[in-house]
């Protein structure tokens, strides 16, 4: 499995990133921390804000699109980036998480939003396995 | 993935995927291209793409795509759908996320050689003035009723607020404000996003471009544009920033309920919609016209901004630093519009999703000066090689519901494009080409690489060979400025 569970893959016009997870908690965590390290390095910020979500959705992969898509929303109202993710409670339904993060200083690209399309959260051996495409 | 063997050969710039091809076809899908070209698309999966837009319900004609098509997400980039109108269904991923994603030429009486001196100085006053990047915020602080106006009335509002005169409104297609906007039917997170985004560039592949009119192809329609060679020209490209995503991120995130209730069978869920007549379908049209709207207008101070730059370094160094609009067109909409369909006048929503109408001729939608010429179409290229002014056809009309092609097409992936090219290099190869650069970001500057795309030449000699808009004249960049 790589580091940090995510690596991205090729697509002509937008990004894609498949995501590797022991658990779907895992999932979601590591497709939120893919999707900020695509924007910045990571590396070089230290957590000072938090903010806590809750969400509703009729499905676990339309769950993990919300989530992406309300860490989107914030990061672009609230001027933030995002680099750490507990997620408190998760069913195929409902989820509870916080994000961790900071106040943005460089990013280098702007995601215009994670989609639907070729979205599938699907069990492996040793885990779970999430593709996402963005906008970007 | 769709093979050469799957597909007909229809003219030497035409192919078909026959709609037996896949069972749940509803409609044939044709490409635009030639040989080469036909060959690029068929290493990703851009055709697969193309064939799942003919599975939309109320589909008419065709699944078409233009030469520049390329992968997306849902629909194919360079795509055209057309459904009936009202039985055929809208879909927010046949507009995208930026939705009126666009661009509009101004034009200048001086000819660039009288401001080749202060290149340098006025890309560089325009870095600074017009806020681009991500996360930029613009001068502009909205209200909310002043949000619900710039939502209904676009560029009009703009104009009102002197970001620019009334001459600019007659050459904005819709003039700068779509019908059917309604403010009620945008999110307020979306006008939150929007709010101070007005006037901003953005990042990704938009840009802002001072450019040379270098070559004039047909002089009778170029003169009607206000074009001559050796002119100086500016290009804008952006879209509807924050406001237009959260308004794609919130339908394609409803309509995954609207499909079920109205039992839609879709092989790929980023295509969800809703009928054209149901109160989900409506919603969207609303908030997608507003959103359309919202870039209008976001165009239109933008060209505020680089007029008052152009101000700002010109005044007392040349006689004339006006800068004229010649036409804004959006390259993400859904429109209604009416054509012949089996030898009857018929209502359709014609989806363009990285696609340029190009009404020909005649058509009552044109403003005056261009209606005996056809509509000005502004198909940028990339920011080493050029940019194309076309005009459109009769064909277009009649073959790809007045529609054709809305730039170069990328072959390259963002991902590949940064591995094989270096943001720094590529400034410097072309600043010694006489192009000047500024980039928030060398690496974003690198994903846009003259590399990563096809060759713009070759896509516009396809649509012009098959009939679906005429060059007209051809523009190179002196200097870019990319968020």
């Amino acid at each position: 499995m790589p580091s940090f569970g995510f690596e991205e893959v090729e697509h002509t016009a937008d990004l894609a990133l498949k995501v590797h997870g022991h658990s779907l908690e895992e999932i979601f965590a590591n497709a939120a921390c893919g999707l900020f390290s695509l924007m910045t390095d990571l590396g070089n910020l230290s957590p000072s804000v938090h903010r806590e979500i809750h969400l509703g959705a009729p499905d676990r992969e339309s769950l993990l699109v919300d989530w992406l898509n309300e860490l989107l929303y914030l990061h672009e109202v609230e001027e933030e980036i995002y680099t750490r993710f507990e997620i408190e409670t998760l069913s195929s339904t409902t989820l509870s998480a916080t994000a961790w993060g900071a106040k943005m200083k460089d990013s280098k690209l702007t995601v215009k939003a994670a989609t639907f399309h070729d979205l599938k959260i699907r069990e492996t051996e040793d885990g779970y396995l999430a593709t996402v495409v963005f906008d970007v | 993935m769709v093979n050469k063997k799957d597909m007909k050969r229809i003219t030497d710039y035409l192919y078909e995927i026959p709609k037996e091809y896949r069972e749940d076809m509803r409609v044939p899908a044709r490409i635009y291209a030639d040989e080469k070209l036909l060959e690029a698309t068929l290493r990703d999966r851009s055709l697969e793409q193309l064939v799942n837009t003919a599975t939309l319900p109320g589909i008419v004609g065709y699944a078409l795509a233009m030469p520049d098509i390329h992968q997306g997400y849902g629909f194919t980039i360079g795509g055209v759908a057309a459904t009936r109108y009202p039985s055929g269904v809208i879909s927010p991923g046949g507009v995208g996320y930026d939705i009126n994603c666009g661009v509009r030429l101004l034009i200048s009486s001086m000819e660039a050689d009288e401001v080749k001196p202060y290149i340098r100085t006025l890309i560089g006053s325009l870095y600074r003035n017009v806020p681009s990047g991500v996360g930029q915020k613009g001068s502009i602080k909205l209200s909310p009723s002043q949000m619900d106006q710039v939502l209904e009335k676009g560029a009009a509002w703009a104009v009102k607020q002197g970001y620019g005169i009334q001459g600019d409104l007659e050459r904005i297609e819709e003039r700068g404000a779509m019908a059917g906007a309604e403010a009620r039917a945008v999110s307020s997170r979306a006008k939150e996003r929007g709010k101070n985004q007005l006037g901003t560039l953005g990042s990704g592949n938009h840009f802002l471009e001072i450019e040379e009119v270098v070559e004039v192809y047909d002089e009778k329609v170029a003169d009607v544009f206000g074009l001559f060679p050796g002119q100086l020209a500016v290009q804008v490209h952006s879209g509807s920033r924050g406001l237009g995503h959260q308004v794609c991120t919130d339908y394609v995130r409803s309509l995954q309920e609207a499909v079920k209730r109205y039992h839609i069978e879709l092989p790929d869920r980023e295509l969800v919609c809703a009928p054209l007549d149901s109160s989900e379908g409506r919603d969207y049209f609303a908030a997608m016209a507003g959103a359309a709207s919202y870039a209008w207008a976001n165009r239109q101070c933008l060209t505020h901004l680089t007029r008052r730059t152009f101000e700002q370094v010109l005044a007392g160094k040349v006689k004339n630093w006006d800068l004229t609009t010649v036409y804004d067109v959006a390259h993400n909409i859904a429109k209604i519009e009416e054509y012949e369909v089996d030898g009857r006048r018929t209502k359709l929503c014609v989806h363009r999703k990285g696609a340029t109408r190009a009404f020909g001729p005649g058509q009552p939608e044109l403003p005056e000066v261009y209606r005996a010429v056809g509509q000005p179409v502004l198909v940028p290229g990339d920011m080493g090689t050029a940019s194309y002014v076309l005009v459109g056809t009769e064909e277009a009309m009649k073959a790809s519901f007045g529609s054709t092609c809305h730039g170069a097409g990328r072959v390259l992936s963002r991902k590949a494009a940064k591995k094989q090219i270096r943001g720094d290099k590529l400034k410097a190869e072309l600043e010694a080409q006489g192009i000047q650069v500024r980039a928030g970001s060398m690496p974003g500057l690198a994903e846009a690489a003259p590399d990563a795309y096809k060759d713009i030449e070759r896509v516009v000699d396809v649509v012009q060979r098959a009939g679906l808009a005429r060059k007209v004249a051809k523009l190179r960049p002196l200097a870019v400025m990319k968020g």
